[in-house]
This record gives C-alpha cells, sequence and structure tokens, in this order.
C-alpha cells in the first residue's frame, strides 16, 4: 500500500511537469466531453420536446383499442366501427390516465361547400386534464363540458367553407349500424395547428354527441388515448390492442432514432478527433522522458511500474477532465433548459411541421442522466487507446544501457 | 559476495561486415569494499563494461556472475530486480526526478524494494545526513546546485546499502572544487562503511584516488594498477 502511495504521488506530481500542457490536455478532453454531454442531451431533449409537443396536443402517446382496431399491416388504417368499452379494460389505472373517443370520418357542410373531415368526439372535461388540444383553440372557445352538438374546426378548414364562430354547420356521416348520420352542430371554435394539414382535416366535439349521431350506445367507443408521457413501456391489456406512437407513426419515430444514432456517431467522431490530438500530446509528453525512464529502470524500477504511472497519470487527467467535462455539460445544459434554444435558427427562420402539426419552435434542454456515465466512460476507453501505442514505446525504450 | 566478469566479449554487429566489439576477454572481480575506476578515451568501453556489470546488456559470450549466480541466464524482470536489490547507481548528469523533493528521489529505490514506512525514513535521513544535505531533503532538484543535486544522486545509491556502486562519470559536470569534494564523499563512503565502488572516469583527481584503475582501450583491459591509498 505503502508503494501504491508512493506510485501515485509520483504519477499526480507528473501532471505538474509541463502545468500548461497538461492544463490544455485537461481542458481539451473536458470540452470536448462537455460538449458531448450537452449535445446528446440537446439531441435527446429536441427529440422528446418535439414529440411531447406533438403527442400531448392530439395524438397521445399510446392507444388502447379494439384488437381488430387496427389492420395489422397498417395501423394507419383503422376500423371505425371496432368499438370496446370500459368493461374491457382489466388494469382500472388505464382508465385514469387515458380518454375516450369516437371517431368518424363525415362530410361538413357550410353554405357553399362541403368537405370530409375527420371528426372526433372528445370527454371534454378529461381531455382538459390530459391533452393540451385547448391550447390549439385560438378564435372562440374549446368545447364545453356540459354542452352538445357544438363543433371546432381547424382554421383552414373554416376558411375554406366559409364557416365562423356562432355558425351552424351540417355533419353527415354513416352510423355504426350502417345507416346515414348527419345532423346540425354549432361552430364554437377554431384550432390552429400553425398551418400544419390537421387544421383541414379534423374536427371535434363532444363525445355523446359524435355517439349519438354514430348511433353508439353511451357506453361504447372506438379507442382510448393515453397522455401520459412518463409511460415509456407500452401496458400490456388482455384481449385489447396496445399501440404505441412509435407504431403509429413510424417514419417520425425511426427519425428519431436516426438523430439520436447519428449523435452518437457524432459524439464519437469528435472524441476520436480529440484523442489523436491527445494521443500525439501524451508521446511527446511520454518521449521527452525516455531517458528518465531509461534511469528508473537502471535504478530498479520494472518497466510495469513505469507503465502503471504513467497509466495512472493518464487516468488522473481523464478523472479530473471526464469530472470538470460532466459539469460543464451540466452548466451548459441547465443554462439551455432555463434558456431554450429557437430551433428555426437552424431551419433558416421557417416552422417545423410534423404529422401535420407546427412544432413549438423553442427546446428546453433536459439531462438525461445516462449520458453523464456513458460518455465518461467512452472517453475512458479512447483514453486507454490513445495510450497503447505511446506505452509500447516506453516499454520498449525503458530497457536501456546507461 | 563477489561480482565476476569472465573472458566477456560483447560484439556490436551493425551489418554481416562490420562487428565492433565493446569489450573484448574482459575479466574482472570486483571484492568487498573495492574502489574502482575504469579509465580510457570516449568510446574505449569503459560505460559498455559498466553496463556489463549492472546486467544492462548481456555479453556475447564469457561469464558474468554475483555470489555465484549467473546474472546472464536472468530474464529482464530479474535482472532489473538483482539491480535494485544489490546495487546503486550515480550518472553524469545526476538523473533525478525533477518532480520529487531530494528525500523523495532518495526515497525511490528503498520505495521499490518494498520497505516500511519507518525503515524508509530512517534510511532517508541516514543517507540525506552521509552526504550533508539533512537540511535539504525537501527541496527540489532546480533548488539546488549541481554538487548538491550529485550528493542527492550519491545518496539514493548509497540509501539502500547496496553491495556494488557503478558511476558513470560521477564528476565530469560539476567544478573543480565541487568535483573535489564528491570524490572525498566517495572516499568516506567507502572506508566508513565498506561501500564498493566502480567509476566510469577522466577524471584526474578521481583516478589518483582509487585503489585499482583500469585502463580500457578497443574493449580491453589493457592495465592495471593497484595504488595504496
Amino acid at each position: 500500500m505503502n508503494g501504491f502511495a508512493y506510485l501515485l504521488k509520483y504519477s499526480y506530481r507528473n501532471l505538474f511537469r509541463v502545468p500548461k500542457r497538461t492544463l490544455i490536455m485537461i481542458l481539451s478532453l473536458s470540452l470536448g466531453c462537455g460538449f458531448i454531454i450537452w449535445d446528446l442531451n440537446f439531441a435527446n431533449s429536441g427529440s422528446r420536446e418535439i414529440m411531447n409537443d406533438f403527442l400531448t396536443q392530439y395524438a397521445g402517446n399510446y392507444h388502447i383499442t379494439h384488437p381488430d382496431y387496427y389492420d395489422s399491416k397498417n395501423k394507419k388504417e383503422f376500423n371505425i366501427y371496432k368499438t370496446m368499452s370500459d368493461e374491457e379494460i382489466t388494469d382500472k389505472g388505464q382508465i385514469e390516465k387515458s380518454t375516450k373517443r369516437a371517431i368518424a370520418p363525415v362530410f361538413v357542410s357550410g353554405e357553399k361547400k362541403t368537405l370530409g373531415v375527420l371528426l372526433t368526439g372528445l370527454e371534454v372535461k378529461k381531455e382538459k386534464k390530459l391533452s393540451t388540444l385547448y391550447t390549439a383553440i385560438t378564435v372562440g372557445k374549446f368545447l364545453s363540458e356540459e354542452g352538445s352538438k357544438e363543433i371546432i374546426l381547424g382554421k383552414k378548414f373554416a376558411q375554406r367553407i366559409n364557416i365562423k364562430i356562432g355558425e351552424q354547420v351540417a355533419v353527415i356521416g354513416q352510423a355504426l349500424d350502417g345507416s346515414i348520420a348527419n345532423d346540425l352542430f354549432t361552430v364554437v371554435g377554431l384550432l390552429d395547428f400553425g398551418g400544419g394539414d390537421l387544421e383541414e382535416s379534423l374536427a371535434f366535439t363532444q363525445l355523446n354527441s359524435a355517439q349519438d349521431l354514430l348511433s353508439m350506445p353511451p357506453e361504447r367507443y372506438h379507442q382510448r388515448v393515453s397522455f401520459d408521457m412518463s409511460v415509456e413501456t407500452v401496458p400490456v391489456l388482455k384481449n385489447l390492442g396496445v399501440s404505441s406512437w412509435k407504431e403509429l407513426l413510424p417514419e417520425i419515430s425511426v427519425s428519431i432514432r436516426f438523430i439520436d444514432n447519428f449523435t452518437w456517431i457524432v459524439s464519437v467522431i469528435i472524441v476520436i478527433v480529440v484523442s489523436l490530438g491527445l494521443s500525439n500530446t501524451l508521446m511527446i509528453t511520454f518521449f521527452e522522458r525516455e531517458q528518465e525512464f531509461t534511469s528508473l529502470n537502471i535504478i530498479g524500477a520494472q518497466s510495469i511500474w513505469i507503465t502503471a504511472s504513467l497509466m495512472i497519470e493518464v487516468f488522473i487527467m481523464g478523472t479530473i477532465a471526464v469530472i470538470l467535462g460532466a459539469f460543464l455539460g451540466f452548466l451548459a445544459t441547465t443554462y439551455f433548459h432555463y434558456y431554450p434554444i429557437n430551433i428555426e435558427v437552424f431551419t433558416g427562420g421557417k416552422s417545423i411541421i410534423m404529422g401535420g402539426m407546427t412544432i413549438a419552435p423553442l427546446v428546453k434542454i433536459y439531462s438525461v442522466p445516462k449520458y453523464y456515465w456513458q460518455v465518461p466512460l467512452m472517453l475512458y476507453f479512447f483514453l486507454i487507446l490513445t495510450m497503447i501505442y505511446p506505452l509500447i514505446r516506453v516499454i520498449r525504450r525503458s530497457s536501456n544501457a546507461i | 559476495m563477489q561480482f565476476e566478469l569472465s573472458k566477456v566479449d560483447k560484439v556490436y554487429v551493425s551489418s554481416e561486415e562490420i562487428k565492433v566489439f565493446g569489450a573484448k576477454d574482459v575479466n574482472i572481480k570486483i571484492e568487498e569494499a573495492e574502489f574502482m575506476a575504469l579509465v580510457g578515451p570516449s568510446g574505449s568501453g569503459k560505460t559498455t563494461i559498466l553496463n556489463l556489470i549492472a546486467g544492462l546488456i548481456l555479453p556475447t559470450s564469457g561469464s558474468l556472475s554475483h555470489g555465484g549466480v549467473d546474472i546472464t541466464s536472468m530474464s529482464l524482470e530479474e535482472r532489473t530486480r538483482h539491480r535494485l536489490d544489490y546495487m546503486g547507481f550515480i550518472f553524469q548528469d545526476y538523473q533525478l526526478l525533477p518532480i520529487l523533493t531530494a528525500a523523495e528521489n532518495v526515497e525511490f529505490p528503498l520505495q521499490l524494494k518494498g520497505f516500511s514506512k519507518k525503515e524508509i525514513k530512517q534510511r532517508v535521513e541516514w543517507a540525506l545526513a552521509q552526504v550533508g544535505l539533512e537540511k535539504l531533503g525537501k527541496r527540489f532538484p532546480k533548488q539546488l546546485s549541481g554538487g548538491q543535486q550529485q550528493r542527492v544522486s550519491i545518496a539514493r545509491a548509497i540509501a539502500g546499502r547496496p553491495q556494488l556502486i557503478l558511476a558513470d562519470e560521477p564528476t565530469a559536470n560539476l567544478d573543480s572544487k565541487t568535483a573535489q569534494e564528491i570524490i572525498e564523499l566517495f572516499l568516506k563512503l567507502n572506508k566508513e562503511f565498506k561501500l564498493t565502488f566502480i567509476f566510469s572516469t577522466h577524471d584526474q583527481r578521481l583516478i589518483d584516488q582509487v585503489r585499482t584503475v583500469l585502463y580500457v582501450k578497443d574493449g580491453q583491459i589493457s592495465e592495471s594498477r593497484v595504488h595504496n591509498v
């Protein structure tokens, strides 16, 4: 132990041999580490914020449906006649976290025009608690909890059929029993999704009004939509179909995975570049001391002692660097959490539209704890690789004569 | 225990045609408390002989032993351990570790040997006292003069009480006065503690003080003289 303490002391003191060089090495490593942590947090938060925006506003993070509700091969095509009821949900916790919806494609007629739209009946009280759909109403108001036969249309859609708040529209569709369904609804609010396509293809009414229109019994509905974003794993419900947003929106899921993986690849490239620079500096540092290593070996230090001292030296430096780097990464992440980044800077000021919705451009960066050990571990791994060649040289050259 | 080189040749081969004898038919017996100098011009082979004695290089032929144990049959690690256990080294340019204090430099071989903390402290204090630097133990090499640095180097070499101390041109980098002081220190250590010294040197003052002088020329010991000092 005494000998090891001396070895540690020797290795530690070596850091102060050329303090400026050590400082530059520590700074380059820690800046690299900090930047990678920040970058990964940014990519993760960007995806998370965007998806959070998108999913909490309307789509939800998973759908509970009748097992045959979606076509098994294409979840974008669904059978609106497949309904379900609360009795079919054995996990009652899911009832609290989700809201019922009755959905049907219908025609909406204004004074001059009739256009097709997807009408969704909502549990108003619960929807207001779980989703942020109501925040998208820019003209008029959201559906009233006690009212009926109220309808919310997209702003663009209302313009196209020339309808204003307070006016009535005729809704025509096919009921559950196959008969023609039609009724008059009063426009109470207009949705603004930032100009996306959804504004032209969605309409909302109270759940009971949709059920009335579609001749659907009150206890029946098409799907439950959960907005509990903290749930990452899709719940398994007996005899029911549960689909995550990743299945329902595979192209977005793949894009996010691509961004995540690409960020990792960029991070590894950054680490390799930093490591190459570091390897060069380590070689210079070690080779400058070759004469000293020879003397140490002559005095009686085994090559392994010399090697161990160098490894400890690099590890001390690496540890200081990754701790500092993790702290810098945390500081930068925290700063951009409170001062979110406007991602429109990267799109030339243009809005990002996803799934028909305009995404909020401000990205709040959140810390992802796993990056605070994954990145340092990766840096350590590359540090070991970086050391191999200089150490082999040291081992070969230390056993020299006077 | 006796160090012995018997019929030792060291041949450096730079190509098939060019072979240079670093040492040729070298026979040396080093007795306890020996005070010996290898003398010769640069390139004569004296440092090669010093390296052979230390086991830093192996002879092409002949035998190299210590107390009857064949050094040439030892592995690299065993020879390093052997040097640590039985030898001390003094270099022309001191070779002190700049990041360690004088005392910590002296401590270095003792730590490698695995002595206890208490014993290390005692030995370091003893060694520094022998070279007259007991009050300068906390100074770093750059805070010491050349002569003081060589004294630290000597303290490091003697701290483990080795059976043999090899010194390569120990006075070459010192001014005349300091060199004389260092020579006197070697003499004192040899007489008081029966420490065995082998020097490789050009310094006539040192040559005049040693008991045995081996003149080296073209890798061979051309002449040996024994002084009564």
